[in-house]
């Protein structure tokens, strides 16, 4: 009995043979062609920053040579420019940032994992997220005419004269109670960057073998004791890369800092100065920069920012291997 | 190992065993025929995964218009034989096949076989129902689109026929722009067979297609591959002993990547050549 | 004399306390940047708002061409990156699991995700603007666009991966070609996953401020011209904020709500729709 009740039934199939076309069809080799180069435009897009800012900064290297780096001046009309100031202001408001966003960090982490009934998890952690998808202008904004006459009402006073008083330490906390400043960019730079780190804290969290809590529990030991003895430890490379995360954030953030760091370029050793950051220079000068030099000084100070930054992502990146295996 | 099957059922008469439908198909010229035509010849079969030997040359014919079942422990190798046929591993980068499979006289390992002809004429159903996050229709449609360009009303008809040949078509035809997704486990793998059978292959492939089946539509598959028989050569895998006792006329066992013995189902369940194969078909290991 | 025991029970109370106090905290910030926009956003909030365009200063006026502007760069970055996006995720999905250029690809693009968005608007500028002597809203597309990239790539692989391999030799054993297979099934199947990416990644990019202010910069006037700066939300938020005028400040707390509110209605929406299938990466 034939199966193919009609000719058309059967698909012209007969022979299995390629056809002379060669391996694959056209549309295999086409789509192949475009998720294959867009991979690799990825790649094409880091070298292409990174080459446009090498070129982008040639001729204030050429002009000012290495001394870019060690110089302190900021001079538009001799066109003496100098990175000092913006990568301190950079790095001490990004670590302030650290101080005080990872231990508010781990505290949530720990409110969400250990604490809070199961039913508050879910806004708890929502409202988390949502603060990381705050635009960082409003940050700015909120850090520039709420937090700011708050902070310079209450708190600049109150550490000025407690801890200003102290030696050494007290010329961290000395001078005029502007408002902005090096300790308010970095107290707003901590909120900004602690839902990031409080996520991927979360996550490596979570990888922690239940068994190995509950061990940890039935021995009696107390919350606390769990997550400093046993659960941080465990997940000591995760927690240091998602620390280098945030730290990458708050390197590279520049509205919110724009609004509240004084934009002086100047080093103090106080944090209550106004002071300034590689972006923040960047944002608020770039458009009026005017002559060769200036500009390309600003573009170097982006380089110098590209190199900060990418070492630091490398290494969080690096440290949340394992992480990624784990969840893949 | 060949098959050595030295009688074929229609000589066998009435002294043989009830343990399947007569097997040879519904021709009058069918007493001259003394084995059945192949359809595949499989010669010295090697299968790795990268460097890790599974299949030790396996030689075999599978029967035109026949249902082969595959059986045999987990591990065995006989999924990864039946992959083989419509050389479904070219997906993953470390399995590689040597050796001939022998389809109608071309050797479907070749270097220079199109491959979407080759699963055009080798279908494959697999354990667990896989249907297309599309409509019921489109489901079927999906695979005959690939090859043809039919009216609205040639493929309504196609769709139909395919559904109707594999006993689905009562309970879906209602709802045919419904989503795969939304049949139970038993019809979404009745409608996987139709898709398969949608494109009028000559082999059809099963991949223990009950397995994650309650037993009533297992029952309704098994129906239906007995049916399959008259217009598709078929080869399923089992791991299930009765299943092959009942759908199968061909039976091969197989062990640790290798072909122990093939015969018709009758033969291996009650007079089996090896110690092994008996002991493996009463029970006693497995 | 504490005992030990007692010690350790204090000191616990106390890290406990304190870890809800600083939750407690993180929420009472989250509340206060929304009220103060909503408190201070409101009083800006007018019709006006919506029909005029950005005035000199010490005026009155809206912020129409801003909105429009901000519309049509996100969407313009938006279209140019998603289809990049979703094929180089579709390559590290689908194609290659180990090659080395896709292993370099998911690490570089890691590292994008994170990267100072003020690069890549000097990046642009270099590429774009300086060549053509001047700011665009072209520029401006291409550099929203480029943050987007990163993160539709990310969500794409990862939402793609979860297709389970049934489906895909499901539909090679029909003969489909590759391309057909993940087109036509690949993608149906992570459509959800596929598009949520898509939408986070347009709520990241409608808030970006930095790269735009040297990309397509600002324009006071209404302009419909993607070859010359257009007006943008964010860029006259940084510029009216910053400004001594009462009426520039009003209409920038205006814009702020404008904006906060809308990203954050994306985000819940996304999370709402289509968080029941959601799976952490």
């Amino acid at each position: 009995m034939a199966v193919a009740e009609t000719a058309s039934d059967r698909p012209r199939v007969e022979r299995l043979a390629k056809s002379a076309a060669g391996s694959g069809t056209l549309g295999d080799k086409v789509f192949f062609g475009l998720t294959y180069s867009f991979a690799a435009l990825v790649l094409l897009i880091l070298a292409g920053i990174l080459l446009s800012l090498l070129i982008g900064s040639w001729p204030a290297f050429e002009r000012l040579g290495l001394g870019f780096f060690t110089s302190v001046s900021w001079n538009p009309v001799t066109e003496k420019f100098g990175a000092v100031a913006p990568v301190y202001g950079t790095l001490v408001t990004s670590l302030i940032a650290l101080l005080f966003g990872v231990p508010i960090s781990l505290g949530i982490v720990i409110v969400l994992t250990e604490l809070a009934p199961e039913r508050l998890r879910r806004p708890i952690s929502t409202a988390i997220e949502l603060l990381a998808a705050i635009p960082s202008i409003i940050y700015g904004m909120w850090g520039l005419f709420v937090f700011v006459p708050f902070y310079k009402a209450y708190i600049q006073p109150a550490l000025g004269s407690s801890l200003g008083k102290v030696p050494i330490v007290g010329a961290l906390f000395s001078g005029p109670p502007f408002g902005v400043g090096m300790l308010t960019a970095g107290l707003i730079l901590a909120i900004m960057i602690l839902p990031f780190i409080a996520a991927v804290m979360r996550d490596v969290f979570e990888t922690v073998p239940p068994l190995l809590r509950e061990s940890a529990y039935a021995l009696g030991a107390t919350t606390w004791e769990v997550v400093w003895h046993v659960i941080l430890p465990y997940t000591r490379t995760g927690v240091a890369g998602a620390i280098m995360l945030g730290l990458g954030r708050a390197l590279g953030e520049t509205m919110a800092v724009t609004f509240v760091i004084g934009n002086s370029n100047e080093i103090n050793a106080s944090l209550f100065m106004p002071a300034t950051t590689i972006s923040a220079t960047i944002a608020n000068e770039f458009t009026e920069a005017v002559g060769d030099v200036y500009y390309s000084s600003l573009i170097a100070l982006g380089l110098t920012l590209f190199f900060i930054t990418f070492v630091v992502l490398v290494l969080a990146k690096l440290m949340l291997r394992q992480l990624a295996g784990k969840v893949r | 190992m060949l098959g050595t099957s030295a009688s074929p059922a229609s000589q066998e008469g009435d002294s043989r065993i009830e343990l399947r439908a007569p097997a040879p198909a519904a021709s009058a010229e069918d007493a001259e025929a003394v084995l059945p035509a192949v359809k595949i010849e499989v010669r010295d079969l090697k299968f790795y995964y990268g460097q890790a030997l599974a299949l030790r040359s396996i030689s075999m014919h599978i029967y035109d218009r026949r249902v082969t079942a595959l059986i045999g422990p987990s591990g065995c190798g006989k999924s990864t034989f039946l992959r083989t046929l419509n050389r479904i591993y070219e997906l993953y980068p470390h399995q590689r096949a040597e050796g001939e499979v022998i389809l109608d006289g071309e050797n479907i390992l070749g270097a220079n076989v199109d491959l979407n002809r080759l699963r055009a004429r080798v279908g494959m159903v697999f354990q667990k129902p896989t249907p297309f996050p599309m409509s019921i229709y489109d489901n079927i449609a999906f695979g005959i689109r690939l090859y043809e360009r039919l009216s609205t009303v040639e493929m309504d008809e196609r769709v139909e026929r395919a559904i109707t040949k594999a006993a689905l078509w009562g309970e879906v035809k209602d709802k045919l722009r419904a989503s795969g997704l939304s049949l139970s486990g038993g019809q979404q793998q009745r409608l996987c067979i139709a898709r398969a059978i949608a494109l009028n292959p000559e082999v059809v492939l099963l991949d223990e297609p009950a397995s994650a089946l309650d037993p009533i539509s297992t029952q309704r598959i098994e129906e239906l591959i007995k049916e399959l028989r008259e217009d598709y050569t078929v080869v399923i895998v089992t791991h299930n002993l009765q299943q092959a006792a009942r759908v199968a006329d061909y039976t091969a066992l197989m062990y640790l990547g290798e072909l122990v013995e093939f015969d018709d189902t009758e033969t291996i369940f009650t007079r089996p050549s090896k110690k092994q194969t008996e002991d493996y078909v009463t029970g006693r290991f497995g | 004399m504490i005992s030990l025991y007692r010690r350790r029970r204090l000191f616990n109370y106390f890290q406990m306390t304190a870890s809800v106090l600083v939750t407690a905290l993180g929420i009472f910030i989250l509340a206060s940047i929304l009220w103060t926009l909503i408190s201070y956003g409101f009083r800006g909030l007018s019709l006006r708002m919506l029909t005029d365009m950005t005035p000199p200063p010490g005026s009155a006026g809206g912020v129409l061409n801003a909105i429009a502007g901000s519309v049509v760069l996100t969407a313009l970055g938006i279209i140019i990156g998603t289809p990049i996006g979703v094929l180089a995720g579709t390559y590290l999905a689908e194609y290659s699991e180990r090659g080395k250029i896709a292993e370099a690809t998911r690490f570089i693009n890691d590292i994008l995700l994170s990267a100072p968005s003020i690069l890549i608007g000097l990046f642009v500028y270099e590429i774009a603007v300086v060549p053509t002597h001047h700011f665009s809203a072209w520029a401006g597309a291409i550099a929203l666009a480029l943050i987007a990239i990163p993160v539709i790539v990310r969500t794409s692989e990862d939402m793609l991966r979860l297709v389970p391999n049934d489906l895909r030799e499901a539909a090679t054993a029909l003969g489909a070609p590759r391309w057909k297979m993940i087109v036509q099934v690949s993608y149906r199947a992570a459509r959800a996953g596929i598009l949520t990416g898509i939408l986070l990644a347009l709520a990241r990019i409608a808030g970006e401020t930095a790269p735009l202010l040297f990309t397509v910069l600002n324009n006071q006037f209404w302009s419909s011209n993607l070859d010359a700066p257009m007006a943008n939300l964010p860029v006259v938020i940084f510029q009216f904020a910053l400004s001594p005028y009462t009426d520039w400040q009003q209409l920038a707390w205006a814009s702020a709500l404008l904006v906060t509110a809308s990203i954050l209605g994306l985000n819940i929406f996304v999370r709402l729709t289509l968080g029941k299938r959601e799976k952490r990466s």
